[in-house]
């Protein structure tokens, strides 16, 4: 704008006329659609990962009647994986849909903003694959840290928009096919058509891209894969921090259980022949220890040994049917979505599933549900349900 | 219709089912204004807010003759930057003393500070190919 002035001869008034304003053109490189492309093909995996992941958590969590009783309990590190990728991709994905948005600059703020009806259609579909992935990704990350800034519930949002992101992306590579095969690979003709200059550079851009993946990663994995932890600078947990060397989701003092509320606790145990314990009486039955990780939906899982008494033998000695019944478990807490758990057969039968009362041999603190918890192998932490005080063969 | 139109338009038809399932679910929730308000709020933090932001700090690299090494500095500083941010900026107290336990902003400082050191080796080492290079004489 240099030596333009604006005292400028007052013109004689026009026909009306749009303002010549308009953004400034972009000018600079790599704004193509092979680096679209290169970064597209990451980030639909990326998605594709935490979708699958997601769907994971979804019915785990939730199962439909006719699948409660068939989930594995095994492997016992299942959830502990399929969260802590769905965690980690999904941080990913925020450095892959930033420079995915980036290589696209030009058209998210080209100008004129519309063109046509077939023109508008189209950004209006890309307006919602925006949104929705924008909003799955920044939703998932306030939750992590446990920061609900929203007026609705995490999870049936998360879930809900994630078919929408789904739907749109795929929406997305239909209606880009042609230009995605067209620079899906360096030898590809539409990459050919392309500067020969720029090659180096989006190299230059992709490694760059991949090195942002790989350290948002390497400072955050580390509270789903101990191995990392010394690199787990940044994430929301971290494996050394936390009562009795594990990390708490929910506290007694966060679920109302107080020592006075504990006084006098017993175990019931309903069923064809129910009977009631005491601790004493809890902790003279066989014992039974158990190496299994707490994971939870915010993607941080420890493993921990555990000491205690076998679910199914609990269940038989109620004249269930291990292996064919279902036990529901009360919590001596509040309140609370997970007060009262379900928990299907495979589970409650498996070896390793406890009703815990130590914890890497010392007996459970307050915190991580004395006197007595859920330990089961492949289930999210939420359904590992602490202060027990009933259970129900169903 | 060939078979690559007809799987073209099968996805573009599964893609648009899809939409329709999860804008059901939304309305499916107590207070589907509210998810609206933040699918357009997210829109606008990336269009209004980031993007322009990354275009302003993109005026750094112009009319730079070699722009990678500085690029990808930012580029990986700047998603640092956004993931540790939740965790300084989060109003409130942790939930418990378990969660968020780390110096985060010291973390931050750290992992940044790394990337500062890693990219001015990667110039100098650069730097002194190219110089060795150049004296070497044509003919080998």
């Amino acid at each position: 704008m240099d030596g333009m002035t604006f005292r400028m001869p007052r013109p004689p008034r026009p026909a009306f006329r749009p303002p010549a304003v308009r953004p400034p053109a972009f000018t600079g490189r790599l704004h193509d659609a092979r680096t679209a492309t290169a970064v597209g093909r990451w980030l639909g995996a990326a998605f594709a990962v935490c979708l699958l992941t997601g769907l994971v958590s979804h019915y785990l969590q939730q199962p439909p009647a006719w699948l409660a009783d068939r989930l594995p309990a095994r492997p016992a590190w299942g959830y502990a994986f399929t969260q802590g990728l769905h965690v980690a991709t999904g941080l990913a994905a925020i450095v892959l849909l930033l420079v995915k948005l980036w290589a696209v600059y030009p058209r998210l703020f080209v100008w004129p903003p519309v063109r046509s009806v077939r023109h508008a259609l189209e950004r209006l579909s890309v307006a919602v694959l925006v949104a929705s992935a924008v909003f799955e990704v920044l939703t998932g990350l306030l939750n992590i840290v446990e920061w609900y800034p929203w007026p609705f519930s995490f999870v049936p949002v998360h879930f809900a928009v994630a078919w929408v992101a789904t739907g749109s992306i795929l929406l997305h590579i239909a209606v880009k096919a042609p230009e995605i095969r067209d620079h899906w690979s360096r030898r590809s003709a539409g990459t050919e058509a392309l500067p020969v200059q720029d090659a180096v550079d989006r190299r230059s851009l992709l490694l760059a891209t991949g090195g942002a993946v790989g350290v948002v990663t390497l400072t955050t994995v580390g509270q789903s894969f101990t191995p990392l932890k010394t690199f787990d600078l940044l994430a929301p947990r971290h494996p050394d921090h936390g009562p009795q060397g594990l990390p708490v989701n929910r506290t007694a003092a966060a679920a109302g259980v107080t020592a006075r509320r504990l006084a006098g606790w017993r175990l019931e145990v309903a069923g064809p022949r129910p009977y009631v314990l005491t601790l004493d009486a809890l902790g003279s039955m066989p014992r039974a220890g158990a190496r299994l990780p707490i994971a939870c939906v915010e993607g941080w899982s420890v493993g921990a040994d555990w000491g205690g008494v076998r679910l199914r033998d609990l269940i038989e000695r109620a004249g269930g049917r291990p292996g064919r019944d279902a036990v529901r478990v009360t919590s001596l807490e509040v309140s609370g979505a997970y007060r009262v758990m379900e928990m299907g057969a495979e589970y409650a039968d498996d070896p390793l599933t406890l009703l815990a009362l130590t914890l890497n041999g010392q007996p459970l603190t307050l915190d991580h549900g004395f006197p007595a918890r859920i330990i089961a192998p492949g289930r999210p932490g939420v359904l590992q349900t602490k202060w027990v005080q009933r259970l129900e063969v169903l | 219709m060939r078979t690559v139109s007809v799987l073209r338009y099968g996805l573009g038809a599964l893609g648009l089912a899809l939409m329709g399932l999860g804008a059901w679910l939304v309305t499916d929730q107590p207070d589907p204004l509210g998810v609206l308000v933040w699918l357009a709020g997210a829109l606008v933090l990336h269009d209004g807010i980031l993007a322009p932001l990354v275009l302003a700090v993109g005026l750094l690299l112009v009319g730079r003759r070699r722009r990678g090494p500085l690029r990808g500095a930012l580029l990986v500083a700047g998603s640092v930057v956004l993931v540790a941010l939740p965790l300084l900026v989060r109003p409130g107290a942790p939930p418990n003393p378990s969660a968020l336990p780390l110096p985060y902003g010291r973390n931050l400082a750290i992992v940044l500070a790394a990337v500062t050191v890693v990219t001015g080796l990667l110039i100098a080492v650069r730097r002194r190919r190219e110089c060795r290079q150049g004296r070497v004489p044509a003919d080998g």
